[in-house]
């Protein structure tokens, strides 16, 4: 793929995290897919990773080899999942 | 010499590069989980001096010194924004004033301003709450991801060894010194051995050699809304007068984090669920900040205070055995005091003492002897 392409390729849209941070990333020596989603902050966005994460460790198992399954065994889903108005949470407070 | 350092977050990452510069070559960091994975990637970011025991005080303000200067040498973020400490109470204004004066005292230029002067510092404040507030300009906030892993591939370039899922189970000491460390994934060997590895792993790998550390990993839920653009302008708002002070930053990206110390399970799982925390823990603040009302809430997350008995860290030599340091229990700092950790434990490992006198008051040996440090200003 072309350096250009990796510059305009979104993949976490909530923070403009592109294919080619992740790529520069891993070269510059982050060796844990949790350690680089928390770097970039992929998933850190009113998604909360639903449209991202899979897409980012899918990448990131490509480029080091190390097993999806074992890419995202750190990786935790953290509630309310969607973004709730504090108003509403304040109710039950 | 090999240095082993148990722990591969913010403490021992700060031990082995304060070790890597003054000549120590072999280091070898032994972690559990992943990079930071305990407390140094589930804080807040913020950092400041104006504490309430000379301890704390003179060590985080030569810690700030040093973050200052890391800050330039590892191309690190962090911003002095400030920490507003609000009074809904007049009794609280004259806890201020001796606060102010006392940090006066160390060199803490924090002051006590009135309402006009705070709603300036943070504009929406509910003047009908606030009687006043203590303002400490020198504290501040980073961006603690972006800060770690920095730290961590400047160490990796300086061909510091890390073994991460690798967790420690017993040290095996003879004739008073720690030989090796048997782990998850073998036996690994060394001449010192430093232990920073937070509140419980610290107690359970100590226990291992018969030395008794009285901490508790207290649990926490910080909460975190989507972003926005500016609104919190100091580092940390902290509503001294509600029980937990409970407090609100913003970090650099946007988002505003809520936290407060609400009395949980000590040591409940980090995953375990407990969403009836956001309500109470917001409540406070949007009475001081009501526009937050309309803040839309992402996510909340566990981390643990290693709360010790007196609330100040443990540093140094741990007794009988001579080749073995301590740093943990930093009672909600650990972050914050990163760079002095490790100056002083690179001190207490090559010259045998801390370069800051005073820290000798924080060895382990106090739960023996009853000399406790006393600190009050324990925050969310």
């Amino acid at each position: 793929m072309g350096e250009e392409v990796k510059k305009l390729t979104i993949i976490c849209r909530c923070n403009d995290v592109t294919l080619e941070d992740i790529v520069s990333a891993v070269n510059a020596g982050i060796d844990n897919f949790e350690v680089l989603r928390k770097y970039l902050r992929i998933g850190f966005g009113p998604c909360q990773g639903r449209s991202c994460i899979v897409l980012a460790a899918r990448i990131y198992s490509r480029l080091t080899g190390v097993k999806l399954n074992e890419a995202l065994s750190d990786y935790k889903v953290r509630p309310p999942i969607v973004p709730v108005p504090a108003r509403v949470l304040l109710a039950g407070g | 010499m090999r240095v082993v350092i148990v722990g591969g977050g913010i403490s021992g990452l700060f031990t082995a590069y304060e070790l890597w510069k003054r000549g120590i070559r072999d280091i070898v960091v032994l972690e559990e989980r992943y990079l930071g994975s305990g407390g140094s990637t589930r804080n807040i970011g913020c950092f400041r001096s104006s504490f309430t025991s000379p301890e704390h005080v003179l060590l985080m303000k030569r810690s700030i010194e040093l973050w200052l200067k890391y800050r330039d040498e590892l191309n690190l973020q962090l911003k002095q924004s400030g920490y507003l400490w609000i009074a809904r109470r007049l009794e609280t204004l004259d806890v201020f004033k001796k606060l102010a004066a006392f940090h006066g005292e160390y060199g803490v230029p924090t002051r006590v301003v009135d309402p006009d002067k705070a709603e300036q510092i943070q504009p929406g404040l509910n003047r009908k709450a606030v009687v006043g507030a203590l303002f400490d300009p020198t504290a501040g906030r980073m961006p603690v991801l972006e800060n770690i892993v920095k730290l961590y591939l400047k160490l990796k370039s300086l061909r510091v060894v890390f073994h991460f899922y690798t967790k420690v189970l017993r040290l095996h000491a003879s004739n008073y010194r720690v030989k090796s460390a048997t782990t998850s994934r073998g036996v690994v060997d060394g001449d010192v051995f430093v232990v920073a590895a937070g509140g419980r792993g610290t107690r359970e790998l100590l226990s291992s050699i018969n030395v008794e550390f009285p901490v508790v990993d207290e649990t926490r839920h910080p909460v975190i809304t989507e972003p926005y653009t500016e609104v919190i302008r100091p580092a940390l708002i902290i509503d001294w007068d509600t029980p937990g002070a409970p407090y609100v930053t913003q970090t650099e990206h946007g988002g505003l984090i809520f936290a407060r110390n609400i009395s949980d399970a000590h040591e409940a799982p980090i995953t375990s669920h407990r969403i009836d925390v956001i309500g109470t823990t917001i409540k406070p603040i949007i009475e001081l900040l009501p526009a937050l009302r309309y803040v839309n809430i992402l996510r909340y997350w566990i981390g643990y205070y290693e709360t010790t008995l007196d609330h100040h860290p443990v540093y140094g030599p741990v007794q009988p055995y001579e080749n073995l340091f301590v740093a943990a229990g930093f009672s909600g700092h650990g972050l914050m005091m990163g760079p002095v950790t490790g100056e002083l434990i690179a001190d207490w490992v090559l010259n045998g003492k801390p370069s800051i006198p005073l820290a000798e008051n924080l060895t382990i040996e106090r739960f023996k002897t009853g000399k406790l440090v006393k600190e009050l200003a324990i925050v969310g």
